[in-house]
């Protein structure tokens, strides 16, 4: 009787397992036979085998696309730890207001990337935004001028814009690691005559590594889709220059190239599972 | 001695002080873009005070439905976060209480697609909510983001209830309680804390979808905030940027609100959350 319920109950899991499977997995095993047809989203899908792969790889856009979305999720990742680990160091000391600066510097990260990217094209808009008046009264009229008008200075705008953004949240993430550091380690290297430095390299950045290194690949990972922020500050633009591949995925879905769309997001997924295995490796390290 | 710590104490003080003030401007700025008046495109003068034209908030809400947007993204947000906590608490509880080989071939597969982003499979769910007539329906949006925040629940809820004591089960069982009754009953109420740490973590994400909304949100009475300020600014506010500020300030407001009120829980979940993961 009860072995009867035991096998009725762990079915208990069938709901959720429902729910993925038709609405994660199915499309996602049906996007690998999309990416081997010329579908356009309307008419019948003709199977073209590996066309679509053969395509992406000679076409200039989606190269530099990659190029793009790469450039985005390293740099963004490697700044925004850095960036999130100095902030929690200052926050790991006492002083009056910590709560609120904390809270402060938190906050962007719950806004939608979107309504940022939107916040920050009002500033740094050529001949138009805010900083750029700024600027002029300051005696500067080409300092922010032409920052969106070319493709390295406008990536370099993202990607700061992004870390400023969310660097609040990795900040939270390394004031728990220091807090779990236990004070032993830190007090007895003081006792030896450690000074500052020396307590942060050799003793508090060594034992903060592991975390370091699984934040670095997780943001990584979390960065390769980017999309709300390129579409509201630069639209990809100038040209195609800031386009992300997510962007391309979806302008490739609407421009009809439906079948050409999934073969993207299948390279996108390859590009994605590098840093996922590297991040399963170095959990296996730390278990 | 004394005048070196006095020194690091202010410095600390002005780096603070400017951090805080580098995060803050941002949105004081596109405060006073909301309140400048239409005609004003240069800024002339001060660059700090704007001209107090509260007529645009009037005008951002009746034209940009901000507010139709705002109702569908609260029914949305509500309705994923309450879908996946009930599927993804009774799969967490099914996984750490009865791990045969089906639940484990579930929880590996939830799990192993964690690191997958929506985007990937975002054009073929589009022909199966179409076939679904799932697409411009608030309930098809639900079901989708509910799938993305699937694994983060299921991850969260087994590794609780695995913690939780077999015995509070066998207890209940005694006290003749269904499997799904010690779920609901005992379970389900103990482990709050998954509950809260699952809202915080993926709340503010659902609220702020716009990867899928692209898609799956195409009518203008079904758009979601990040959706309706796209379109808004596309079709009308793209050279009326004192409707696009403020526009962009009435939707900041709830979610900041939220924030503020529960800052406390939200920072402490957040950091529980990194040392446990």
């Amino acid at each position: 009787m009860q072995r009867k319920k035991n096998k009725a109950a762990q079915f208990l899991s069938l709901p959720a397992l429902i729910l993925y499977g038709v609405f994660f997995v199915y499309p996602l095993l049906r996007g690998i036979g999309m990416s081997l047809t010329n579908w356009d989203g309307m008419g019948q899908a003709t199977f073209i085998g590996l066309k679509n792969y053969f395509d992406f790889f000679s076409d200039k856009r989606a190269l530099h696309d990659i190029q793009t979305t790469v450039i985005f999720a390293v740099g963004s990742a490697v700044l925004l730890n850095i960036v999130g680990l100095l902030y929690a160091l200052l926050m790991n000391t006492e002083f009056k207001g910590k709560s609120i600066a904390r809270v402060i510097i938190y906050l962007p990260a719950i806004i939608s990337p979107l309504i940022m990217g939107y916040i920050w094209y009002f500033l740094l808009q050529p001949k138009r935004g805010y900083l750029y008046y700024a600027c002029m009264q300051l005696g500067l009229p080409d300092l922010i001028g032409n920052w969106m008008s070319s493709y390295h200075s406008a990536l370099a705008v993202l990607i700061v814009v992004n870390v400023w953004q969310f660097a609040g949240m990795t900040m939270i993430i390394y004031l728990a690691g220091l807090k779990a550091i236990a004070k032993d380690y830190t007090e007895a290297a003081a006792i030896d005559g450690a000074t500052k430095w020396q307590l942060f390299f050799r003793i508090t950045l060594p034992l903060l590594m592991p975390a370091i290194r699984i934040n670095v690949v997780t943001n990584i990972i979390g960065s390769l889709s980017v999309f709300d922020v390129i579409m509201s500050l630069t639209e990809g633009g100038p040209g195609y220059a800031t386009e992300s591949l997510s962007i391309y995925i979806m302008r490739m879905c609407y421009g009809s190239r439906t079948g050409y769309s999934t073969a993207v997001a299948m390279i996108l997924f390859v590009i994605i599972l590098i840093p996922v295995l590297i991040s399963m490796r170095l959990t296996r390290q730390k278990g | 001695m004394l005048r070196e710590k006095k020194i690091t104490k202010i410095s600390r003080g002005v780096i603070v002080f400017l951090l805080c003030i580098a995060y803050l401007l941002p949105f004081y700025i596109l405060n006073i873009l909301a309140l400048n008046a239409p005609d004003r495109v240069f800024y002339e003068g001060n660059l700090f005070i704007p001209d107090f034209h509260l007529e645009n908030f009037a005008e951002a809400w009746t034209t940009s439905h901000i507010g139709r947007a705002m109702i569908n993204s609260a029914i949305i947000t509500f309705g994923t976060l309450a879908l996946t906590i009930i599927c993804g608490g009774l799969a967490g509880y099914a996984i750490a209480r009865f791990p045969t080989a089906y639940n484990r071939f579930v929880f590996g597969l939830i799990i192993g697609c964690m690191m997958i982003p929506g985007i990937i499979n975002t054009v073929p769910l589009y022909t199966l909510m179409r076939q679904l007539k799932a697409v411009n329906t608030l309930w098809g949006m639900i079901f989708v983001c509910s799938a993305l925040a699937m694994p983060s629940a299921v991850f969260i809820y087994t590794t609780f209830i695995q913690a939780l004591p077999v015995t509070l089960d066998e207890a209940a069982a005694l006290d003749g309680c269904s499997k799904f009754q010690i779920f609901w009953k005992i379970i389900f109420p103990i482990i709050r804390p998954a509950t809260a740490s699952f809202v915080i973590l993926n709340g503010f994400g659902i609220w702020n979808n716009y990867a899928q909304a692209v898609f799956f949100l195409q009518s203008s009475k079904k758009h979601n905030v990040p959706q309706a300020l796209s379109v808004f600014f596309q079709q009308f506010a793209g050279a009326k940027w004192h409707l696009m500020a403020s526009t962009s300030m009435i939707a900041i407001i709830p979610v900041v609100v939220v924030f503020l009120i529960f800052q406390k829980q939200f920072i402490s979940g957040l950091a529980d959350g990194a040392v446990k993961g």
